[in-house]
């Protein structure tokens, strides 16, 4: 026998989805909702945190994260720090999803303290089990004279080496131009940057992984297989022989390339730029092509092949771009020595990729530099290197 | 009976007629029920109209220093292109200050619209398999998504982002921090 009426039992339910629901919704907390690591041993210390606006919602069955998290970091160590990588994972994310937040091009000095801002959106089912909701690692810190710190989970350790290479690549090319042309010199090398990266087309790609992919990949309606044209630089360690990937319209997968280690010392890293052109003959960067094998160890003189089975997706302002050709260059490499070679700015600009890539992290930062503050601030930010 | 306008019948609702032509409208509406029916459908009108009035305030405050950075920009370019040119006339309207005008002006003017109406990125489309793991671009971020789960590092706020993609299962979102003034890399993988 039931006590209550239809409508009373009616009601009952709505008051309790409204209450789950607004016990979902609220605001984070630094304490339990976010776990925040660095190491006791660590070059830097975790200052202090802010929350922010951060809070969460449920949508439908799902719980949306809203995290907007700035860190103040404050260098412990006795050297000069020149990045920092952070981890960031969800372990409800079933996935595998992870992301990390890196602040390149840092410049500072022992006791100085630096701001690390982490915006993350995290969606997730409402039922999950306990504890932190978000956790973020330190996975390494760059010191100026490229010694690193860190558990570098995430290869931190390479990207921010290559990074400061480029960075130093970059402000000895501004130096350089101030020293011979002076600051109106300096001035339209950074009117051509800036102009550069207004006019440097950008794709839409979206990377689409599938589970059930064995061996060379799901296949691409009617794909065929297209050969890569390389582009060679005289002083670069690795070098392309020859590649393939398969294309369909706006698809591509399975790019494999074989290159050759023309250096006199062992290699543990290759990574490829990828670029596509057009019906149109214009030029895009499509992807990096790292080599796939995380023990990858190449002698000198022997080959290997860099393979990857993702599929891509191109378009520009929501429509498909059909690939017609594909042309690839070695944009770094890694020797087993933890020595990092990069392209040099001459043969970028030989090659006329400067206006088909993507500025460095330092010439980013330094024209943005110039464009927020002026002529005179960008001098004085050379003259602190 | 000629009827006033729908437009005199809206002006009179709102009080925003003149002595005379509201004493007209006033006498015709004494006699004409289908003008009182107007004018009353007009005044609920502009009771609803508040609600839609309230339009969001533009952050001026963070766009200020990108207008002053691109009419700085726009007025260091024309003075290079000047500086670089043949001894010439100096007119008040000279081509090369007319296209610094012009210039700096288009400048504020895209910054304010980019930044106001953020261009898309990347619409979601349809998937072709549901056990796709997507990693996309996104209006204000970069995102690794599968089905109803996903984890997204948001740059809002942030210009001139460039994108950049892994092949082995990754996407790069790298800008200055406005707040900061530091590059920021953020990165989300498939793994």
């Amino acid at each position: 026998m039931c006590m209550w009426s239809r409508s009373q039992r009616r009601l009952a339910l709505i008051c309790l989805v409204g209450a789950a629901g607004l016990r979902a919704q609220g605001t984070l907390n630094s304490q339990g909702d976010i776990k925040i690591n660095v190491p006791a041993d660590s070059p830097v210390t975790l200052v202090s945190t802010s929350m922010g606006e951060s809070r969460a919602m449920p949508r439908g069955a799902a719980l949306v994260l809203d995290l907007h998290m700035s860190l103040t970091l404050r260098n412990s160590s006795p050297n000069r720090i020149h990045g920092v990588a952070l981890r960031v994972v969800s372990q409800e994310v079933t996935v595998g999803g992870k992301a990390s937040v890196s602040v390149p091009s840092l410049n500072v000095g022992p006791g100085e303290a630096f701001p690390v801002r982490i915006d993350l959106q995290l969606m997730r089912p409402t039922q999950v089990a306990g504890g932190p909701l978000v956790q973020v690692d330190l996975d390494g810190v760059l010191f100026q004279d490229f010694s690193f710190y860190g558990p570098d989970r995430l290869n931190s350790r390479r990207s921010m080496t290559a990074w400061e290479m480029e960075a130093q690549r970059d402000r000895e090319h501004f130096k350089r131009v101030l020293a011979q042309f002076g600051p109106q010199g300096l001035q339209q090398e950074m009117l051509s940057s800036l102009t550069r990266q207004s006019e440097r087309p950008q794709l839409d790609v979206r990377v689409v992984r599938r589970r059930a992919v064995s061996g060379a990949g799901a296949a691409v309606n009617a794909a065929q297989t297209a050969q890569f044209a390389f582009v060679n630089f005289p002083d670069s360690p690795v070098e392309p022989l020859d590649g393939w990937a398969e294309l369909s319209g706006n698809e591509a997968q399975s790019p494999r390339i074989q290159v050759r280690n023309r250096s006199n010392k062992p290699v543990k890293y290759v990574e490829l730029a990828w670029l596509v052109s057009d019906e149109k003959g214009r030029q895009y960067v499509a992807a990096s092509l790292p080599a796939s094998d995380p023990d990858l160890y190449l002698p000198p003189g022997r080959t290997a092949r860099v393979l990857q089975d993702t599929e891509l997706r191109f378009s520009l302002h929501s429509e498909p771009v059909n690939i017609r050709k594909m042309t690839g260059f070695v944009s770094q490499v890694e020797f087993t020595d933890g020595k990092v070679w990069i392209p040099n700015r001459q043969n970028l600009e030989n090659a006329a990729l400067l206006t088909v890539l993507a500025p460095s992290a330092e010439e980013q930062r330094l024209s943005d530099l110039y464009r927020k503050k002026g002529l005179q601030a960008l001098v004085d930010e050379l003259h602190k290197f | 009976m000629r009827h006033p306008s729908e437009s005199t019948l809206a002006l009179y609702a709102g009080g925003d007629l003149g002595p005379f032509a509201r004493w007209r409208t006033d006498r015709h509406l004494a006699g004409c029920d289908s003008c009182r029916e107007d004018v009353a459908a007009f005044a609920g009108l502009r009771d609803a109209l508040p609600a839609l009035g309230d339009i969001p305030d533009a952050l001026w405050d963070p766009l200020a220093p990108e207008m002053k950075a691109n009419i700085r920009l726009g007025l260091a370019a024309g003075e290079c292109v000047r500086s670089s040119d043949a001894p010439r006339r100096h007119s008040l309207f000279s081509g090369v200050r007319a296209a610094v005008a012009v210039a700096s002006i288009a400048a504020v003017l895209i910054t304010a619209m980019v930044l106001e109406h953020p261009f898309p990125r990347q619409q979601p489309g349809p998937r072709r398999a549901p056990e796709s793991v997507i990693l996309q671009t996104t209006r204000d971020g970069i995102e690794v998504g599968d089905g109803g789960q996903g984890l997204k590092l948001k740059h809002a706020g942030a210009q001139n982002v460039m994108y950049s993609v892994g092949a082995q299962g990754s996407m790069r979102a790298r800008y200055v921090d406005p707040e900061t003034g530091n590059v920021t890399i953020n990165n989300v993988y498939v793994e």
